[in-house]
Parts: C-alpha cells; sequence; structure tokens
C-alpha cells in the first residue's frame, strides 16, 4: 500500500501544499496530464463537462421552472410536492438533482439557502454556484444575521416578513420560488422567465421587477 | 470536526461581495479544475463525505484562502496519496513514474448525457421505526467528534422542532469513513434567537439533521 498510508490527511495536505506548484492554473494543469498518463482521465470528457456548465446548465434552467410554476398552478403544486419527480419529467437534460426541495416565497414570507459547512448548491439546475456563496462572509452570516445579508444585495427584508433560512447541511438541495410580480399576467413563460434572477432562487434577491421581460 | 469549515455564526469575515460578475467560471482554470473533478475515474471508497471530511482538513489558514476549485484539485490529490494512486511527487510533477491506476477505463465524454440525466441518490430503506415525527421538540448533541460530521456547531445542545421528516438517508459520519448506513432525517426548525440569544434575532434556521444527532428535548 501506500507510502503515505500512516500519514493524516492534514500532513498529506501539508506536503501537497509545500510540493504542488502555487499557481492554481499551474496545478490543474499537472492535474489533468497525471491523470491521463494514470489511465484515469479522457479529456474529450472534460471538455464535454465544461461545455455543458458553461454553455447549458445555469440560472436560465431555474428560471424556466419557477417561470412554468408560475404559469402553471398545478406544475406548481406538484413542484411544491415532489420537485424530484416533476423536475425529472422536464424534457431538458441537465435537471437531474437527486433530492430537490422548493420552498416558496410568498407575501409573508422570505427564504434563503446556504451551506455553512461546505458548499451544497441545485447545480444542476443553477450552475456552478456564485463565489460568495462559497466564501466566508456569506456561510458565517447567512444563519446569524441574515437581514444584514440581505441588505447588502439591496434587499430591505421588513421585520413583518417572516424570515426562514435553509442550512442544507444534508443532500436535500434547496430552490427558491420566488413571488410572481404584479402587471405580469398575459406573459408568457418565456417572459417571465427572463426576469428571474439567479440571486431570486437562492433567496439573495426578492422583488423581481416586472419592467422589461424579453419574450 | 471541530474545523476552520464549520463557520455557520463566526463572526469577523466582512462584507458579502455582491458585486461578482455573474459568470459560470472566473478563469479557464476554474472551469477545468470543475469539469476534471466530474470526468476523472475514482476509487470506490471516494464517497462525497470522504471528498468533503477530506477538505475539512485542508490547513484552516489554506482553507480561508485557497480559491475553491483549487481546493477540489488539492482534495483529489490527498486522495489519490491517501489511496495509494500517486505519489506526492507525481503529484508534483503531473507525470506518472509508476504504473497506471487500475480503475478501469476513463469515461467517455457520453458520460456527461448519462450523469445529467441520472443523479446519484442518497436515500435508502429503512426497517426501523422513526424516533421522531413532526412537530416534536428535539435537541441537537451537546457534542462533537474528530470525523465528519453534518451537525453545526451552532446547533449543538439547542433545541428546536421538526418541521419534516425525510426519509432514511446515507449517514455521513460513517460514509465519509467507508461505512454505508442509512439513519433517518429530519428537517428541525430552530429559532435564531434559541442559537443566538439576545441578538434580537426573528428568524428560523432549519437544518437537516440525522436521528443519532438529536434527542427528545
Amino acid at each position: 500500500m501506500s507510502e503515505h498510508e500512516h500519514k493524516s490527511t492534514g500532513e498529506v495536505h501539508r506536503e501537497l501544499h509545500s510540493h504542488l506548484p502555487p499557481e492554481p492554473g499551474l496545478r490543474v494543469k499537472a492535474m489533468e496530464s497525471l491523470l491521463i498518463e494514470k489511465g484515469m482521465l479522457d479529456p474529450d470528457t472534460v471538455d464535454a463537462w465544461v461545455e455543458t456548465y458553461t454553455d447549458k446548465i445555469g440560472p436560465k434552467c431555474g428560471a424556466r421552472i419557477v417561470a412554468r410554476a408560475w404559469a402553471d398552478a398545478d406544475f406548481k403544486a406538484r413542484l411544491l410536492e415532489n420537485a424530484t419527480e416533476v423536475v425529472k419529467d422536464l424534457d431538458e437534460a441537465g435537471w437531474a438533482v437527486a433530492h430537490l426541495k422548493v420552498i416558496e416565497n410568498t407575501p409573508g414570507i422570505h427564504n434563503l439557502v446556504v451551506c455553512t459547512l461546505c458548499s451544497c448548491y441545485p447545480h444542476a439546475i443553477l450552475g456552478p454556484p456564485p463565489n460568495w456563496y462559497k466564501m466566508a462572509a456569506y456561510r458565517s452570516r447567512a444563519v446569524r444575521d441574515p437581514r444584514g445579508v440581505l441588505k447588502e444585495f439591496g434587499v430591505d427584508l421588513p421585520e413583518t416578513i417572516d424570515l426562514r433560512v435553509w442550512d442544507s447541511t444534508s443532500e436535500l438541495r434547496y430552490l427558491v420560488l420566488p413571488e410572481r410580480p404584479a402587471g405580469t399576467q398575459d406573459w408568457n413563460e418565456e417572459r417571465l422567465a427572463s426576469i428571474v434572477t439567479r440571486n431570486s432562487m437562492i433567496g439573495t434577491d426578492r422583488d423581481l421587477s416586472s419592467n422589461g421581460g424579453s419574450a | 470536526m471541530d474545523g476552520i469549515h464549520d463557520l455557520g455564526g463566526r463572526q469577523g469575515f466582512g462584507h458579502v461581495d455582491v458585486d461578482e460578475e455573474e459568470v459560470p467560471f472566473h478563469s479557464d482554470w476554474e472551469a477545468r479544475a470543475f469539469a476534471i473533478v466530474r470526468a476523472m475515474s475514482r476509487a470506490p471508497d471516494w464517497t462525497l463525505d470522504k471528498f468533503r471530511f477530506t477538505r475539512e482538513q485542508i490547513d484552516p489558514a489554506d482553507y480561508l484562502i485557497r480559491p475553491y476549485y483549487d481546493q477540489w484539485i488539492q482534495c483529489y490529490a490527498a486522495m489519490m496519496a491517501g489511496s495509494g494512486i500517486a505519489s506526492i511527487e507525481e503529484l508534483a510533477s503531473g507525470h506518472a513514474r509508476s504504473g497506471q491506476a487500475d480503475l478501469g477505463e476513463p469515461r467517455g465524454p457520453d458520460s456527461v448525457i448519462a450523469e445529467k440525466e441520472k443523479a446519484a441518490s442518497f436515500d435508502r430503506p429503512y426497517e426501523g421505526n422513526l424516533k421522531f415525527e413532526v412537530g416534536d421538540r428535539v435537541s441537537a448533541s451537546t457534542h462533537g467528534h474528530g470525523g465528519h460530521t453534518r451537525l453545526p456547531s451552532y446547533a449543538r445542545g439547542r433545541s428546536g422542532s421538526v418541521s419534516f421528516v425525510r426519509g432514511a438517508f446515507i449517514f455521513p459520519d460513517d460514509s465519509a469513513r467507508g461505512i454505508e448506513r442509512a439513519e433517518p432525517l429530519y428537517t428541525v426548525a430552530f429559532r435564531a434567537d434559541d442559537l443566538w440569544p439576545g441578538e434580537g434575532c426573528t428568524h428560523i434556521v432549519h437544518l437537516d439533521l440525522w436521528e443519532s444527532y438529536l434527542e427528545p428535548a
């Protein structure tokens, strides 16, 4: 077995820290070439994942789900009841999230999602999380000072609105269903989807604008 | 473990960078690192929880400043070293000096479609009785342990009420050690005023907690 078997993971980390190239780009290159030589990686598969997460999977997928929920009451009821099954049935590939929970904002309730222990996030629906979602400031404060965090995002939440924070400590993935803005009754799903922001599905945005929107 | 990763409720980290540009990746190496991790072969015991525990053991100062996807690469490097797949020297040079890893053929581009359509499930059948039901008052364990756990320190010893019974899920504390065992999972609502008394908090914090983290309150 490995010469490192007796070493703690912490020790291995410290050795890697002192021996690997300092620049992230070089470390990634070294890892890719080693994995290819070890027979553990096909570079074409890496290209395919980059393309998928650059062009296909991202907040627009989530926005289409939100827009459909706004436009179709039956879809919304099923989504809130069992989002995993509903999303599985959508014809867009890339929406597979095994344990998805959709939580609904209402005039009296606001929801905010965080992962204080790592960075759990519904990747397959929203794409890679923003950096701030993964950084200490958000992770530490979202549970303790969520109104302060929201203010920084420009959301001044009145005390009369109940604030519910969801710390993603398990494999359940939370997606916020924002409120449909007034003045959008006649809009089709495509136009509705165009005003749904990424942050509104995390909960760091609340009042979506009915100004504009593109069909 | 009582590590630097357990950030909920810690103070002194300043403002959130709300002006960050909204793009999937901020540099080419980030995209590459993300995709390498998705595409690479894995040893059978590399569970998600083992990965998380590996990340928790990054040097604390490094944990706070090293870019996120760079930490992913560092964790897989540490797991490769720990599993005897590659030496530190190989990981540093990017070239294999010993033989290939015996993990089968690398995954081809078609695996992207297959993985997009079929996400990994973490729930499991469970024969035992559920200890709690919706509405029950529960207290979170007062202590942690040196391994991987998903009970954040800010909830330890605090009481809340069960708001959802989620079914049985793979227990992370064991999964990080290579043991797959399912346990009931509950979403528990804590009043923030109980978590941080005297600060005027009015919100609710929901946590997903496994049964053995909890006792009747």
